[in-house]
């Protein structure tokens, strides 16, 4: 993580499988020792990053997935599953009713509901807002319907750490303001007296930060060049030269290819391109 | 002495509980434990302008009875197929057309609304959602003021009747769920149990007896329940610890969906027809899918 060199104009193509690979290790290094993770069903991604967290610098890490707290060594299926051979009880700490989630306004309980939360939605904004409610026509009305706010509104509003994960990385989702608001960014929190405001945000094509509450770049994948990830994000980026997203260490693909043996990172859903121009 | 009252009841008398109007909960999260026998059954009878409180994230047991044209009002976090269709196309369709009115919440407020109505509260304070669209989108949910600090103010959601479904029951009304888990082992039965103000019917894989529920009574997730044996009563939804969700058939229904959406309404109505109108009951519905086909999504201890 500590390497640093200018993003080339046009960079060597890593094989578009192992775009999975290279985003689970950039969300495991955001993890820290002692947290609880906290994210939903469809989420193999984050679950792989956590995992894989805990074996190199965070073994307690506690992660929370659906309604269950993980304890397993390996990549397990998720809610949508065929797969009739179950482990879940190797594997699961607890379970709990739905109403957990409540828990999360309470940061501070040994058994609070997570320190760290994944936001994504069908439009990002500037400020780190999501929006997972709908898209607006040009006479304001909702013209397109999303799926509705699901977990995020209040887990991302009260969780101490939220970072942002798209698996597309396009102008229709990078957004200069987002049509409706589930989650708050920055300055939307300030307005409501919250403090603080998304910390991150992953694409499949770069990494990028706040600065003062606006979203700049942290980082270009070795398989995407600059200059196409800023025509590809709808609102300017601030200049300045742009390192290279560290690729996965030696100990990093060793302990994938123990979360992961069977491959699974390798169909997750993700626009291994950055998604349509 | 007299006998305990058994309070075993059948599909087409729980479905004969639904008016028009009525405000219906429905438990079951993404594909896990939906009602679909009885959702298909209240589909068949009709009825009208129906408010759903469901989820809080929901799944086909919302979107059918969108798509049967039964709902007026949903109040979920989200109606979704995970991988399968990001926005359940029956309810995408009815929204975008204005056919529908969506309560705007997230799982925490879904769940506060329902506290709320079973504490006997007329709000519950809570700082999550401060700052978002939802009191923008939701004219009952209102940020206020309260010790220097903003809250949304969320108001109590009250079901007249619930729907769920379990692995078990025994047939006093003591609902429990399976031994073996999966995704979770619980989802939001006794939170919509608890706010609602008429009936909760259960269907369960199989009704056992009071002995076999009294030696785990940490099993028991709600007690006085109308119950009703339904084996494969989640169907196409998977039951935790029972059977795995059939999510070909979940594709074969939003197919059918997406193409209304594009403007051919005739594989929806073809869907309805051969899984819902044209199924006399779920003895039927189980026969047009066929016992190899459910055998092979039982669960299996690896």
């Amino acid at each position: 993580m500590s390497e640093k060199r200018v993003a080339p104009a046009s960079g060597p193509t890593t094989p578009p499988r192992d775009v999975a690979r290279l985003l689970t290790c950039v969300v495991a290094r955001e993890l820290r020792d002692g947290e609880v993770v906290a994210f939903g069903l469809n989420a193999e991604l984050l679950l792989a990053a956590a995992l894989l967290a805990q074996r190199l610098h965070a073994p307690n890490l506690r992660i929370r997935h659906g309604l269950r707290i993980e304890r397993g060594h390996e990549l397990s299926p998720s809610a949508w599953t065929e797969e009739r051979a179950s482990r879940s009880h190797e594997v699961i700490e607890y379970l709990e009713a739905h109403d957990a989630i409540l828990d999360v306004a309470n940061r501070s309980s040994p058994m609070r509901f997570c320190d760290v939360f994944f936001v994504g939605g069908m439009q990002i904004d500037r400020e780190g807002s999501a929006n997972l409610i709908g898209i607006r026509g040009k006479d304001g009305r909702m013209t397109i319907r999303g799926p509705g706010s699901i977990g995020t509104t209040s887990i991302g509003t009260l969780a101490r750490h939220v970072i942002l994960f798209s698996d597309e990385h396009t102008t229709r989702r990078l957004v200069e303001t987002v049509d409706y608001v589930s989650v708050p960014g920055w300055r939307r929190r300030a307005a409501a007296g919250l403090e603080g405001g998304p910390s991150l945000c992953v694409t499949p094509l770069a990494v990028l930060d706040f600065a003062d509450g606006r979203m700049r770049l942290r980082s270009v994948h070795a398989h995407a060049t600059e200059e196409d990830v800023r025509r590809r994000t709808g609102f300017p980026l601030p200049p300045g030269p742009v390192r290279t997203t560290p690729p996965p260490t030696p100990a990093e693909v060793e302990a994938l290819s123990v979360v992961d043996p069977k491959g699974r990172l390798d169909t997750v859903d993700l626009c291994r391109d950055g998604g349509p121009r | 002495m007299t006998a305990r009252g058994e309070r075993v009841a059948s599909l087409a008398e729980s479905a004969a509980l639904v008016r028009d109007d009525m405000i219906v909960g429905l438990s079951g999260f993404s594909y896990q434990n939906p009602p679909m026998a009885i959702v298909r059954e209240i589909a068949r009878r009709g009825v009208k302008n129906l408010t759903l409180v469901s989820g809080p994230t929901s799944g086909l047991e919302t979107d059918l009875l969108i798509g049967a044209g039964c709902v007026r009002r949903v109040v979920t976090a989200g109606v979704v197929f995970e991988r399968v269709a990001a926005v359940a196309p029956a309810f995408r369709r009815a929204a975008e057309r204005g056919d529908l009115d969506v309560w705007e919440c997230d799982e925490c407020i879904w769940h506060l609304a329902l506290k709320a109505a079973a504490w006997g509260m007329p709000h519950v304070l809570w700082r999550g959602g401060v700052g978002t669209s939802l009191p923008e989108l939701n004219s009952d949910l209102k940020e206020v003021m309260e010790e220097g600090r903003r809250y949304l103010k969320v108001p109590p959601v009250q079901p007249d009747v619930v729907f769920l479904h379990a692995a078990e029951a025994d047939p006093f009304g003591n609902v429990r769920v399976a031994r073996e888990a999966y995704l979770g082992r619980t989802f939001s039965e006794s939170a919509l149990a608890l706010a609602c103000r008429g009936p909760v019917v259960a269907t369960v894989e199989r009704i056992v007896t009071n002995a076999e529920v009294a030696v785990s009574p940490e099993r028991t997730i709600v007690r006085g329940a109308l119950v009703v044996e339904t084996p494969w009563g989640a169907h196409p939804g998977g039951v935790s610890g029972r059977y795995v969700p059939d999510l070909a058939h979940y594709r074969e229904y939003a197919a059918a969906g997406e193409a209304s959406l594009r403007g051919d309404p005739v594989p929806y109505r073809r869907y309805l027809e051969s899984h819902v109108y044209g199924t006399e009951g779920h003895d039927a519905y189980r026969r047009s899918i066929g016992a190899q086909r459910l055998d092979a999504l039982r669960t299996s201890r690896a």
